[in-house]
């Protein structure tokens, strides 16, 4: 994460105006109108006890002096003011604590829920990491904003009533008090400026040392290989020290922050001291009303000084809050027409005149007709860009076709229901992603009704279990972070067992490209023989055995079928087919394996 | 300590405790540590003199004196506070200095022991687990001396001036203050006891709420593909409102924070204490006002001790953190005494087994196996197996738990390490390319190598034609910042790597997977041009290095199942021979296996669309 993560806008970003934002938002707080009430009601009083604090000890000194009994009236508001100033924090922070965690949490849900009706297109053109920290982080941030919001808002409230109590007192000392606050701020500004450049070349200089650090340690193994350690210490050693200076100079800026500040404070009632003397001298006021105007000095400026602090913080919420709706906004382009839901279904898929181009306009598919039949096998085969993958996502209502219609089972795919169509449909992606948790979890993912002995045979079923082996608790054994602690094989074999629970109508596999250990890619194989057996099976085949299996090849070129038929009759044909094998397919053949070392040996090499 | 690395240190820190290992960096800058203390003891001195002087004048217009008599107290409280600005300016600059320093020196410190670690603490350890050490822990220690440590003392101050203060006016005048230290005390120590907790609680349900919906969002697709949305969307929703209680009991601890009221009872109260001795005759009503604006100081550690506190914790936390890794033993040593010479390559294990730690599972039962000079070996078996772990005892990145691993027939514990890893060279499984020019990655372990050689070896590792494609050549930048590489690319830049070295020794970790046939049988030259000569270790998952290497040892579980030659094994390994079945009975099913074998079938005349 750095400084400015998050500040690339995306492509569903939209500009709402501050007016929307601010009704839009509304629309939260209404369900808690009461509340909001009851806390803008205790802001301003608490703002009004805050001015008098000063006001009641200039009286009560006043009353000390003129010796009266009424000082014990004093003494005694002194008391209550601080119990009262206290209980009203009390009760109005633990309040908004209540509305503000209650409404970022409907936000949350909301934003979350957007999230998951999104379609793949929508995930195709962004980062899931940063639709996660619009949900998580940008929530926070409006939460940290509105608690800060509401203090600067009492803070301003108790600026308006002391100004106007202070203006019945000596409108001219009330002026050149008011005069003081846009110097003290104006510094202020200046300072932040600076310190805001300061900052950024810090942190540019403190991402060199984390990237330096973070290239070391990831070769580490590289450099004690080659017994490079001490080359690699003293390019760190310089960066280090580069940093150091740099960000020295970013906290000397700040460190000039605060003297300035109490400088200025220090002028400022030195002015107070001296012309409230004049004016106490002159009979305008009493002594104790200029110890009031003394009192009275930084409260004029807190709230002014505090909201120049977080003002970019205040418009990061605001920003904040627009990203989460532009969130909740996003509209799909995946649109059924209906919400059939759907049987068992026979698995018979057919399109008809179907029509499919990029949102930049250029066509995937022109006009593109097949049949497949119910319990068929088809591996498409083609170069990268021939459209595979776009008749798979589309099969699975990922993408949103343009024209003509594809069928399933005879029905329009756009008149089901999506959720009970697609827990029809197997899909394992080329990324087999598992989730953190056991193993035997991920296998039931797709469906939780599945009992603890049915996966279990059904694992124990491919290769004896042997690929359990090597898992520290079998079927147990947590998967870690998107299944780290799984090998590449391991993780595609636990989304096929997935897929043999699930026993969908349709299976739809991007097969992986990794290479795998010969042992694991034979229980693949042997995962996957099953599920063929079983499915109408859609393949994006990229091993031959599994081209090979398939009842039918389909050949793309540019999203169209150029040539279609067995593995022997398409080389047989020598056309794109034998082209491809060529291309991708020939150092997978036993031949291969036979004849490489020979055949390349001999080849007079490069050297 | 044992360490593979050792930068000359410039200083030398005390280890044994966080606390002390502070200490030892604090007593690095004295002169700033004292700059800082000055600062913060003149700051809250200075501070409480303006009430002084705003008293004095209080008191000078009560006796009716003229306009003139008030004037020297302007210029004092304008001339204190502008020495208060200047002496704050040198304080906030030692912290800063301080502060700085301490954050270079612990990250170099820090920095020069990860390089001195061996490979099994690297192995263990994840790189982001390392990052986070680096760089957040290291900047909270920056944290806690500035703001944290500067502020924490700095406040400590102001909770001391006002009871001085009173002590100097008029002594008794003090028992407000001092009672209000005592409870404030009290308070502020039942808040943080009653705030860590609840603290954690909205920290760890975070945590947990954004995990979700990393996980989730980042498996969208099988979420969606499963048609589960509903509970991923219940599950969600259960953390969700877990943080929002979570945020909701925090607000009300905080709003329960009793220094708060204390502060406006120490006002009435020491009002009310000025007023008595003001009306005893005892002290001027200029007094009471002096009093007041210093009792007013207080509010400064109420609002800010909290988060000075709570930084200065946060960094201790993070030193005890960084200290486990500093202190982390690791067993290798440079061994700079031992055997040295220029090995011929026989490889032999008697008897190994090895586990990672004494408590942990054995890895690598009773290996026992012999390689000669210039023979490929292959290692084949499942993820896991031990294939890995196997090739790691060679260059000592792991010592083996029992048996013995010889190279030219000497315990490699014999050998001097930087001698036994200089002849040893790994390619990995992730191979790792520096951020800086091809030229530069190719003589990596030789950086006198001349741009011939650099050429030449990659010419051998099937890299010079793919290299030529870049417009920059050999001087195109790689890695983090560069030109992103091929798995393949990179593979053979680190064959070509190796080639500058010229190892007797070389051991590749071989799992890159050519899309396309021309790149196979680019990568399969440039392996088998690698292997000639030397003594090879290949980890692989290519059938046709497996079925052509000199030795092939079958791993399972740790054990050796199976080793020899293919046909060797095709007759004694039920496994491995399963894995040809099944590739001979695929090709024995279709007759048109090359491209000029002709057949009767027809193709299916192909749909046009």
């Amino acid at each position: 994460m750095g400084i400015f993560g998050g500040i690339g806008a995306d492509k569903y970003d939209r500009q709402y105006a501050d007016t929307f934002l601010f009704r839009r938002f509304g629309v939260y707080l209404r369900p808690h109108r009461r509340s909001v009430i009851a806390i803008i009601g205790l802001v301003m009083l608490f703002a009004l006890i805050g001015a008098l604090i000063p006001v009641t000890i200039s009286a009560a000194l006043e009353a000390m002096e003129g010796g009266g009994s009424d000082l014990f009236l004093f003494i005694g508001a002194l008391f209550a003011i601080a119990i009262l100033d206290y209980g009203i924090f009390w009760v109005r922070r633990r309040l908004t604590a209540r509305v503000i965690g209650d409404v970022i949490g409907r936000l949350r849900k909301d934003a979350y829920h957007a999230a998951l009706q999104r379609d793949m297109v929508f995930y195709d053109e962004t980062k899931s990491g940063k639709v996660v920290s619009r949900i998580t982080s940008d929530t926070q941030e409006l939460s940290q904003v509105l608690l800060i919001g509401s203090d600067i808002l009492s803070q301003l409230g108790e600026f308006i009533f002391l100004f106007l109590l202070l203006i019945n007192y000596e409108w001219r000392l009330t002026l050149i008090l008011l005069c003081l606050t846009p110097i003290v701020v104006g510094t202020m500004l200046v300072f932040r400026r600076l310190a805001r450049t300061a900052t950024r070349q810090g942190s540019r200089a403190m991402a060199l040392v984390n990237d330096n650090i973070q290239e070391s340690v990831t070769g580490i193994s590289v450099a004690k290989n080659f017994r490079r350690e001490a080359m690699i210490y003293r390019e760190f050693a310089d960066v280090n020290q580069q940093s150091y200076r740099i960000n020295f100079r970013r906290g000397f800026v700040l460190a000039t922050v605060f003297p300035t500040q109490n400088f200025l404070a220090g002028f400022a009632i030195a002015t107070l001291v001296y012309v409230g003397a004049s004016f106490v001298i002159g009979g305008s006021i009493t002594a104790a009303s200029w110890f009031l105007f003394i009192q009275a000095q930084d409260r004029f400026w807190f709230p002014f000084i505090n909201l120049s602090a977080f003002w970019s913080q205040l418009q990061g919420g605001l920003s904040a809050m627009e990203r989460i709706f532009a969130l909740i906004d996003a509209e799909n382009t995946v649109i059924q027409t209906d919400h059939r839901p759907a049987p068992e279904l026979h698995g018979k898929i057919e399109f008809d005149q179907v029509v499919f181009r990029y949102s930049t306009g250029d066509p995937v598919l022109n006009d593109f007709n097949l049949t497949i039949q119910p319990g068929e096998s088809i591996a498409f085969v083609g170069h990268t860009g021939a459209g595979k993958s776009t008749i798979a996502r589309l099969i699975a209502r990922f993408y949103e076709f343009q024209e003509g219609q594809i069928r399933v089972d005879g029905q329009d795919i756009r008149t089901f229901d999506l959720a009970s169509y697609r827990s029809r449909l197997g899909i394992v992606p080329q990324q087999p992603f598992l989730f953190n948790t056991t193993v035997m979890e991920n296998i039931r993912y797709a469906r939780p009704e599945a009992t603890d002995a049915e996966i279990e045979a059904i694992a124990h079923s491919i290769g004896g279990g042997e690929w359990l082996e090597t898992l520290p608790d079998g079927l147990q054994s947590e998967v870690g972070e998107r299944g780290s602690r799984l090998s590449m094989g391991q993780r595609q074999l636990v989304s096929l067992l997935r897929v043999l629970v699930q026993k969908p109508s349709i299976f739809i596999l991007d097969e992986a490209t990794a290479s795998i250990d010969p042992f694991t890619e034979m229980q693949i194989q042997e995962a996957l023989d099953l599920i063929l057996k079983r499915s109408t099976s859609i393949l994006i085949a990229h091993r031959l055995s599994t081209v090979r299996t398939a009842d039918r090849i389909i050949v793309l070129k540019q999203g169209r079928i150029i040539e279609q038929g067995s593995h022997g009759h398409l080389m047989q044909m020598g056309g794109h087919y034998a082209e491809l094998y060529n291309t991708y397919f020939r150092h997978q053949s036993l031949d291969y394996v036979e004849h490489a070392k020979q055949a390349l040996e001999a080849e007079p090499g490069s050297d | 300590m044992a360490s593979e690395f050792t930068a000359r240190p410039p200083f030398k820190t005390d280890r044994s405790s966080a606390l002390r290992f502070i200490l030892s960096h604090i007593r690095r800058h004295p002169q700033f540590a004292l700059s800082m203390i000055f600062g913060a003891f003149t700051n809250a001195a200075l501070a409480a003199a303006v009430p002084y002087f705003v008293g004095r004048a209080y008191t000078t217009i009560q006796n009716g004196e003229p306009l003139e008599a008030i004037f020297p107290f302007a210029v004092a409280i304008v001339t204190s506070q502008g020495l208060r600005a200047g002496l704050q300016l040198m304080r906030n600059t030692s912290a800063e200095v301080f502060a700085q320093r301490i954050e270079r020196d612990v990250r170099d410190e820090l920095y020069a022991s990860l390089l001195g670690k061996s490979m099994s603490f690297h192995d263990s350890v994840p790189v982001g687990e390392i990052m986070a050490r680096v760089t957040n822990d290291v900047r909270e220690i920056n944290l806690m001396m500035n703001p944290g440590m500067n502020l924490l003392i700095g406040s400590g101050m102001f909770l001391v001036t006002p009871l001085i203060a009173a002590l100097l006016e008029y002594p008794p005048l003090a028992i407000t203050p001092a009672l209000f230290l005592l409870l404030y005390g009290i308070a502020q120590y039942r808040f943080v006891r009653a705030m860590a907790p609840v603290a954690q609680d909205v920290r760890i349900s975070f945590g947990d709420m954004n995990a979700e919906v990393a996980e989730s969002l980042d498996g969208i697709q099988v979420v969606k593909g499963s048609a589960t949305e509903p509970r991923e969307r219940e599950q969600f929703d259960t953390l969700a409102n877990r943080v929002r209680d979570n945020f909701i009991r925090q607000g009300s601890i905080e709003a329960r924070y009793v220094p708060q009221l204390l502060l406006g009872l120490v006002v009435a109260a020491g009002f009310t204490h000025g007023a008595i001795l003001y009306n005893q005759g005892i002290i001027s009503s200029g007094m009471v006002v002096a009093f007041m604006g210093q009792l007013v100081l207080f509010g400064f550690p109420v609002f800010s001790s909290l988060s000075a506190f709570s930084q200065a914790s946060l960094g201790y936390a993070s030193t005890k953190r960084i200290l486990a890794v500093i202190n982390q033993e690791t067993k290798l040593d440079q061994n700079t005494g031992g055997f040295e010479c220029d090995p011929h390559g026989t490889i032999t294990f008697e008897g190994v087994s090895f586990r990672y730690a004494a408590d942990s599972a054995t890895v690598l039962h009773d290996a026992s196996f012999r390689i000669l000079p210039g023979q490929t070996v292959a290692i084949v078996g499942q993820t896991g197996s031990g294939k890995t772990t196997l090739t790691k005892l060679l260059n000592r990145t792991y010592d083996v738990t029992e048996g013995r691993v010889l190279i030219d027939d000497v315990d490699v514990r014999e050998w001097n390490l930087a001698s036994l890893r200089s002849s040893i060279s790994i390619i990995e499984q992730d191979i790792f390319l520096f951020s800086r020019s091809i030229a530069d990655n190719i003589r990596f372990g030789k950086p006198d190598a001349t741009q011939e050689e650099v050429e030449a070896a990659a010419r051998k590792a099937q890299a010079h034609d793919f290299i030529l494609t870049f417009p920059e050549g050999y001087d195109t930048i790689v890695g983090q910042r560069g030109v992103t590489l091929s798995g393949g690319q990179r593979q053979r830049i680190a064959i070509a790597r190796a080639f500058v070295t010229d190892p007797p020794i070389l051991i590749l970790d071989d799992s890159t997977s050519a899309i396309d046939s021309a790149t196979e049988d680019h990568i399969q030259k440039a392996i088998w041009t690698a292997a000639k000569g030397r003594t090879t270790l290949l980890i692989t998952h290519r059938l046709s290095q497996i079925r052509w290497a000199d030795h092939i040892i079958v791993l399972r579980k740790g054990r050796i199942v199976a080793q020899g030659k293919h046909d060797d094994l095709m007759a004694t390994s039920e496994a491995y021979r399963r894995i040809f079945a099944r590739y001979e009975g695929g090709h024995a099913e279709l007759p048109a296996q090359s491209l000029d074998d002709s057949a009767a079938h027809q193709p299916i005349p192909a749909q046009k669309g």
